[in-house]
């Protein structure tokens, strides 16, 4: 939703189309609750993963990026409500500026999150069970 | 094998690249039209949302929700295109254990054939509701303060416990079926992930 509020108010900037500032800023009002419910299970599923060491630190980064974003996205959110109240059909430059720096942390983000589960299994079936059988 | 005709170089987990794209994409579908309905439902709610909304000093104007609810569908319908596509890409290089049961008891060729087969009809079934929205929107209802239709509402509404279901196939493929993840494709080939993944 981070990804579609910023394309959202990037082709409104500038095609000056101020419906989809509009569309921008509800999805990010939306993400920027959602991501507390996904910091909450990712902590939950984090603490029951059986983290085998050469999982650690991606983990721990992921850990730390995630809590980060929920801070971010809503201090960001915030000046969004603000830019939104002050005038509804504009968006300056300088929010899209911070944005992008919001895009890059959520895609390392995504990157990390996929690397734990597809690269190191956590959570995968045939991982847990050899983690069980004392293989891993 | 597919991988052969092709020429190319797959890594242990099955894929020419680390991880695979399919489940980042699935995000983006999902989100998209989850908050496409969610938008039009709290268009459609405005009413009994606005006592609410003004209690929070929210500044909201009605039409903006319906704006949200069709450019959300609009998008979700052009990554699902993309998503599709990667899927059948990466199901076609699928490896899988053959004897194992998913917790909903099928097997791995039953789930990919339901998954496959239902990524295509869910795509053709997004793309017509956005078509519909889009009639709804520029044609029909254009200058009705209730932009989308109940019947339009309740089939989306229907369409989401179709993409819970699907999604769970998916996850299974994924989770359970350990398809195109390197750690249980390493164990598999008796190597330890611990040792080669630091």
């Amino acid at each position: 939703m981070v990804f579609f509020s910023y394309s959202c108010d990037l082709v409104g900037y500038l095609t000056h189309n101020h419906q989809l500032l509009e569309v921008s800023w509800w999805n990010l009002f939306v993400s920027a609750i959602a991501i507390f419910l996904a910091v909450i299970f990712g902590q939950l599923e984090a603490g029951l993963a059986n983290a085998y060491p050469a999982v650690k630190s991606v983990l721990n980064l992921h850990s730390i990026t995630g809590w980060s974003l929920s801070a971010i996205i809503v201090a960001i959110a915030a000046w969004r409500f603000v830019i939104r109240l002050r005038d509804p059909l504009r968006i300056p430059p300088a929010y899209l500026g911070v944005a992008t720096f919001l895009l890059v942390l959520v895609s390392f983000q995504t990157y990390l999150g996929t690397q734990l589960v597809w690269v190191y299994g956590l959570h995968i079936a045939p991982v847990v069970e050899a983690m069980h059988r004392g293989i891993l | 094998m597919i991988n052969s005709q092709l020429g190319l170089k797959l890594g242990a987990n099955q894929l020419p690249y680390t991880v695979p794209i399919h489940p980042i994409l699935v995000h983006f579908t999902l989100g998209l039209f989850i908050t496409a309905i969610a938008f039009d439902l709290a268009g459609i709610l405005f009413p009994l949302e606005k006592p609410i909304l003004k209690f929070l000093a929210l500044r909201v104007v009605r039409e903006g929700f319906f704006h949200a609810g069709w450019y959300n569908l609009l998008a979700a319908a052009i990554v699902t295109f993309f998503t599709v596509a990667l899927g059948l890409f990466e199901i076609m290089l699928a490896n899988p254990l053959a004897n194992v049961k998913s917790s909903w008891g099928l097997g791995v060729e039953q789930t990919m054939i339901l998954h496959g087969v239902g990524g295509v009809l869910l795509l053709m079934a997004i793309v017509s509701m956005t078509v519909w929205r889009g009639f709804q929107r520029y044609y029909w209802r254009r200058d009705h303060p209730r932009q989308v239709q109940w019947s339009y509402l309740c089939v989306g509404i229907l369409l989401l416990g179709v993409l819970y279901v699907h999604g769970t196939l998916g996850a299974q493929m994924g989770d359970e079926f350990g398809i195109h993840n390197t750690a249980a494709n390493l164990l598999r080939q008796g190597k330890n992930p611990n040792l080669l993944l630091r």
